[in-house]
């Protein structure tokens, strides 16, 4: 029996004598562990990766200390004595003027916000997408034209017409307005990445369903659909991060009773009267910032995807 | 001299083995190209001639001289690329100079050996021009013209054709024949393109999964594959295998099926013994029809199954043996479909492979 | 067979002519009769006023019977058809029925309205003001479903196969539910988003206050806008904090996506932590900062207490570099992003570009700065409008991190609209502000387009 390696040796030339005697470089080159580029560019990687993290560390290590040690300490030492006692408040007891329940009411109203905010725009948003990609008709790239624009135009021009808008139709003030006003303004950015996204499926699979007799919606849900889970969720992601984080449509739409988490927050840490208490401040913001660092981490690449989506391809 | 030597080279990507001591050498002014089907390893060995890879075992010589540890830049090498690899934002001209200002040769050279390239490569008056207004034929042999003025020994190609129609494709072919005629440097080729090979190259080498399969010129490597590989891999339509066993002494006979095959004036490399299990090589273009057939050692009848019109030939489709095989006739006596016709070849042209091996017999 | 189709396509060759033309003018009847309504009741209707009564005949009748002259036309268009007018063989006879149907319950809602009065007070104000509209137009728009179903069924006589479908037919019947289900898109471009932005323009020529209202000033608001120290310095900032923020943003978002691209270790992790600040809002990066920035115990506290008694970096409570202070937590903020977009950029250029450039014996510094930016401008361009767009809303980043103080030297363009809008009661004055902030926004974003789409077409 002939193996591979005899097989081989048959295949390969033999070699002249001047080259026999292994001798002089062989194999990688030699890549000094700690070469000058090699110091300088993790050197500095990691001198920018630590004022990044600067602001987070300082916000965890302030929350968990007492007031007396914050003004005692430095904001950089990490806590003597650990306290959660901040985290309790800020959650449960911080005031806003009058009404001293803590963040937890904005916590719940934002999510009531964010839960029909985000199902109500995407669905909307992946037909428009769909039905740019797929169902073509005269003059819908004017109105993705405009739409397009609109996601670049100030939003404080459109601002006061919504105002009068929602106030013509009972909304305003409440949460299903501002509601109403996420989906409006999350509109282009998620129409534009689903149509980026439906046109890049094969168009031949649309061909073949329409063949098949099957309709608009037929081909949307049975087709188009289960095919888009990875866009769905990128959409998800940017949709809740953003809903989350936003104050000027929570600030403007909704009244002090219905504000949104963020609204409460700057109004908790930036009221006026009483002594600053440091400690709950960062409690608060940290427990505000901790949904979409959540939604962050545990989406890694595809929220990368949905900027890079979002952004490039525009 | 050996232009290119390349000893014992291997290469792992992490538990992958990618190159698996690998032995080339390649003769001043020959043309050697690296054939084989997609992830064979041939681009990822010309990537460690060229320096751009790192080998992880193993040395490179290039006019005698050690550069496994070299930069690309110190190799002496010019390389053209799949994709062109032009600098979009510069002229033709700017693209072929660019690389002469970094090494601050001085402007008259530099204008020099750019005349001197554009003339041999007929590219004077696109000189100005941006490579996206030129033509895929204009941008490669733009990409060549940045090789040449390098004013090196060595030229290494990466599937320079690929990103061409088929057209453009056998016109450029035939440029680069005739540049290598002209300035005679060594040339390292690598393609998946047996027409390619086998048209260009003074010496093929056949790679599958980083090893290499045959060295030969490419009369040998058609006429006398080391195995069933290189067999298959070589040749347009593929050749035809039948599976059976040996039998007899002095002159062995091949069995298959109802069908049996005297193997005299075949060379054997060892006589194989009665009872192995092989496997019968014909090429479709050895095979006679008709009167031809005649002549040939083994003749059989058989029924034509498919004939399949190609214009200058036909090929048909018949079986031998219970096993499909198919034959090449010239179109004005092609045979019908249904027909029974008289074929024959000659088995001393033919190719015996043991079946568990796959190595020529 | 093929005897009959010809005579048939040479009956109907003869007519289309025929009935093109009358299609035509019912279609302009049923725009004109509608678009007619709308300007009545958007403000036409005071030229009439002057006539009393016959006025008021006028601005109800004229487009009624423009819609009667739609009605003669659609009869025309029946009269002229080849094929005859048949209901039931008919091709859109779903089309017909929805927009009968539809013309019935507009006339049920608008004869009935009144008995809906407990459903209105279940589904609330959205559901009055519907019945009310029904009962001012139902009847008039009743009409035009009736006219617009006849004329479908005109259409959907005609046998598919012998003449291209009439415009009706493509505009009302062709890929029907697509249209419909793009119905919210057309609204929020056209209502909100044009809209929107028109009716701020206009009424910032008003010297609205309290409430929009009419009363038209010219370009005061602008005089006195341009007049107020608080907007120069809001403009001021904005152009500090935006140059700043483009060049460095993109520098170092660039020179980091660069650093990540050499194949270092831990590449993810370092991306993470450079992109993480993205994921967090404005509000809470304005927090954060300004308790790092904080002079009695953030950076300036520490550095005092390590020795350096004189040491002073305050911006925050500083009215000369206020904006930097929001400049350092703005780009904290949003570098990552920029990197992100920039290694993207980096990632999709073609590897061979790098071989060749290293084979010429190209150094990297080179190769980056003479081939690499060059071939990246779309992306280039991409985020700077990107980002362009997004510095002329910052907003809450000043909001949070330092209300616009110390006194106004923080104040940006942004916050002065919210501020007169809502909390200044001079609404003219927010229209004028964010007009001037849609300007700017425009001189970026117009030759972008330009550059962008209108060169190549679109394919």
């Amino acid at each position: 029996m002939v193996d591979t390696a005899s097989l081989l040796k048959m295949a390969s030339v033999e070699s002249s004598p001047a080259y026999d005697a292994l001798t002089g470089p062989r194999g990688p080159r030699p890549r000094p562990r700690f070469s000058r580029r090699n110091i300088f560019l993790y050197g500095t990687l990691l001198v920018v990766a630590v004022y990044y993290l600067l602001p987070l560390y300082v916000m965890i290590v302030t929350s968990l200390k007492g007031m007396p040690e914050i003004r005692l300490g430095n904001i950089f030492s990490p806590p003597v004595e650990i306290t959660f006692q901040p985290w309790v408040k800020a959650w449960a007891e911080a005031c806003t003027g009058l009404n001293c329940e803590g963040l937890s009411r904005g916590f719940w109203n934002s999510v009531q916000i964010l839960v029909p905010s985000v199902v109500l725009s995407i669905a909307v948003a992946s037909v428009n997408g769909y039905a740019l990609a797929n169902w073509r008709f005269k003059g819908a790239d004017i109105f993705f034209t405009i739409l397009i624009f609109g996601a670049f135009i100030p939003y404080q021009v459109m601002l006061y017409p919504l105002v009068i808008m929602l106030r013509e139709l009972g909304l305003y003030g409440t949460l299903w307005g501002l509601v109403l006003v996420h989906t409006v303004f999350g509109m282009p950015i998620l129409t534009l990445l689903f149509r980026n996204y439906f046109t890049s499926l094969p168009e031949e699979l649309f061909k073949a369903a329409r063949v098949d007799g099957a309709g608009f919606w037929g081909i949307y849900f049975k087709i188009m659909l289960p095919m888009s889970l990875p866009i769905f969720v990128v959409a998800i992601i940017i949709q809740v991060t953003g809903i989350w984080n936003d104050f000027l449509f929570g600030v403007v739409y909704t009244k002090p009773d219905t504000y949104p988490m963020t609204v409460q927050l700057n109004n908790i840490v930036n009221s006026v009267q009483g002594v600053k208490e440091y400690n709950v401040n960062m409690a608060a913001t940290l427990l505000t910032g901790l949904v979409p660092l959540i939604v962050y981490f545990v989406s890694g690449k595809l929220f990368v995807r949905g900027i890079a989506a979002g952004a490039v391809k525009g | 001299m050996a232009s290119v030597v390349v000893r014992d080279v291997s290469l792992n990507f992490g538990a992958v083995e990618v190159l698996k001591s690998l032995n080339i050498e390649v003769e001043q002014g020959e043309f050697l190209v690296l054939l084989g089907p997609s992830g064979c390893g041939k681009s990822t060995l010309l990537n460690c001639i060229a320096g751009l890879l790192d080998v992880t075992d193993g040395q490179i010589f290039i006019n005698g001289k050690n550069v496994t540890w070299e930069q690309p830049k110190d190799r002496g090498i010019g390389m053209v690329f799949q994709s062109y690899a032009l600098y979009p934002q510069m002229s033709v001209e700017g693209n072929l100079s660019f690389g002469l200002k970094n090494q601050r040769l001085p402007a008259d050279e530099i204008a020099e050996r750019v005349k001197r390239a554009s003339e041999i490569l007929q590219i004077e008056p696109l000189l100005k021009r941006r490579p996206s207004a030129l033509s895929g034929g204009q941008r490669q042999r733009v990409a060549i013209g940045r090789a040449l003025v390098r004013d090196v020994d060595v030229f290494l190609f990466d599937e320079p054709l690929s990103n061409l129609d088929a057209k453009l494709r056998n016109e450029l072919r035939v440029e680069i024949k005739r540049l290598h005629q002209k300035l005679a440097n060594t040339m390292v080729y690598v393609t998946h393109d047996q027409i390619e090979a086998m048209t260009l190259a003074d010496r093929i080498a056949v790679m599958r999964n980083g090893i290499i399969q045959q060295l030969d010129a490419p009369q040998a490597i058609y006429s006398r594959p080391v195995n069933r590989f290189v067999a298959g891999f070589i040749g347009s339509p593929g050749m035809n295998f039948l599976e059976g066993t040996i039998e007899g002494g002095a002159t062995p006979r091949f069995n298959a099926g109802d069908t049996t095959i005297d193997t005299k004036g075949y060379e054997f490399a060892d006589k194989p013994e009665t009872g192995t299990k092989a496997v019968f090589g014909v090429r479709p273009e050895h095979v006679m029809l008709g009167e031809a057939a005649r002549a040939m050692p083994y003749t059989s009848e058989v029924d034509i199954e498919i004939v399949e019109p190609m214009g200058s030939d036909t090929l048909a489709w018949t079986r031998l043996g219970g096993q499909n095989f198919t034959f090449r006739t010239d179109s004005e006596y092609a045979p019908k479909e249904g027909e029974k016709v008289l074929i024959g070849f000659d088995p001393a042209r033919a190719s015996l492979f043991d079946a568990h091996t796959d190595i020529r017999l | 067979m093929a005897d009959t189709v010809e005579t048939a396509v040479a009956a109907a060759g003869a007519r289309p002519v025929e009935r093109g033309r009358w299609e035509r003018w019912l279609i302009a009847g049923i725009a004109g009769g509608v678009l007619l309504r709308l300007a009545m009741l958007l403000g036409l209707s005071v030229w009439f006023e002057e006539l009393g009564t016959a006025g008021d005949w006028i601005v109800e009748g004229l487009p009624w019977l423009v819609l009667a002259f739609a009605g003669l036309s659609l009869i025309a268009v029946i009269a002229n058809s080849a094929s005859g007018f048949s209901l039931s063989g008919n091709r859109l006879r779903g089309h017909v029925v929805g927009w009968t149907i539809a013309a019935l319950l507009l006339l049920v809602f608008d004869l009935l309205g009144p008995q809906f009065k407990p459903a209105v007070s279940v589904l609330g104000k959205p559901a009055r003001i519907f019945i009310e509209f029904c009962g001012e137009h139902g009847l008039f728009l009743a009409a035009v479903c009736l006219l617009v179903a006849g004329a479908l069924a005109a259409s959907g006589s005609e046998k598919q196969l012998l003449s291209r479908p009439g415009i009706f037919e493509r505009v009302w019947a062709l890929n029907l539910t697509a249209k419909i289900a793009a119905v919210p898109m057309m609204l929020v471009a056209l209502g909100v988003f044009t809209g929107g932005t028109v009716w701020t323009v206009v009424y910032s020529f008003t010297d609205s206050r309290l409430l929009p209202r009419e009363k038209w000033v010219g370009l005061a608001q602008y005089d006195r806008l341009w007049g107020e120290d608080r907007w120069l310095i809001s403009i001021e900032n904005l152009l500090i904090y935006g140059v700043c923020s483009l060049v460095f943003s993109i520098v170092i978002g660039f020179l980091l996506a660069a650093m990540l691209d050499q194949k270092v270790r831990f590449e993810n992790t370092f991306r993470t932590i450079f992109l993480y600040p993205f994921a967090l809002s404005f509000i809470v990066t304005g927090l954060v900062w300004q308790w790092v920035l904080n002079p009695d115990f953030g950076i300036q506290g520490v550095v005092r207490s390590l020795g350096w008694e004189t040491f002073t970096f305050d911006p925050l409570y500083n009215q000369d570099i206020v904006i930097y202070g929001i400049l350092i937590a703005g780009l904290w903020q949003g570098t990552g992003l920029i990197m992100c977009l920039m290694l993207a950029g980096l990632r999709g250029i073609d590897e061979e570009i790098w071989k060749a450039a290293r084979i010429d014996g190209i150094p990297m510094w080179k190769t980056y700065l003479f081939i690499v930016v060059p071939m990246m401008r779309p992306v280039f361009i991409t985020t700077l409008v990107l980002i362009a767009s997004g510095i002329v809303r910052v907003y809450d980043l000043v909001v949070a991190q330092t209300s616009g103080g110390p006194g106004i030297a923080s104040e940006v363009p942004a916050k002065y609209v919210y501020d007169k809008m809502f909390l200044g009661q001079n609404l003219a004055q927010g229209f004028a502000a964010s007009t001037m902030m849609l300007l700017s926004v425009l001189i970026v974003l117009i030759p972008w387009a330009y550059l962008e789409f209108g060169g190549k077409k679109r394919g």
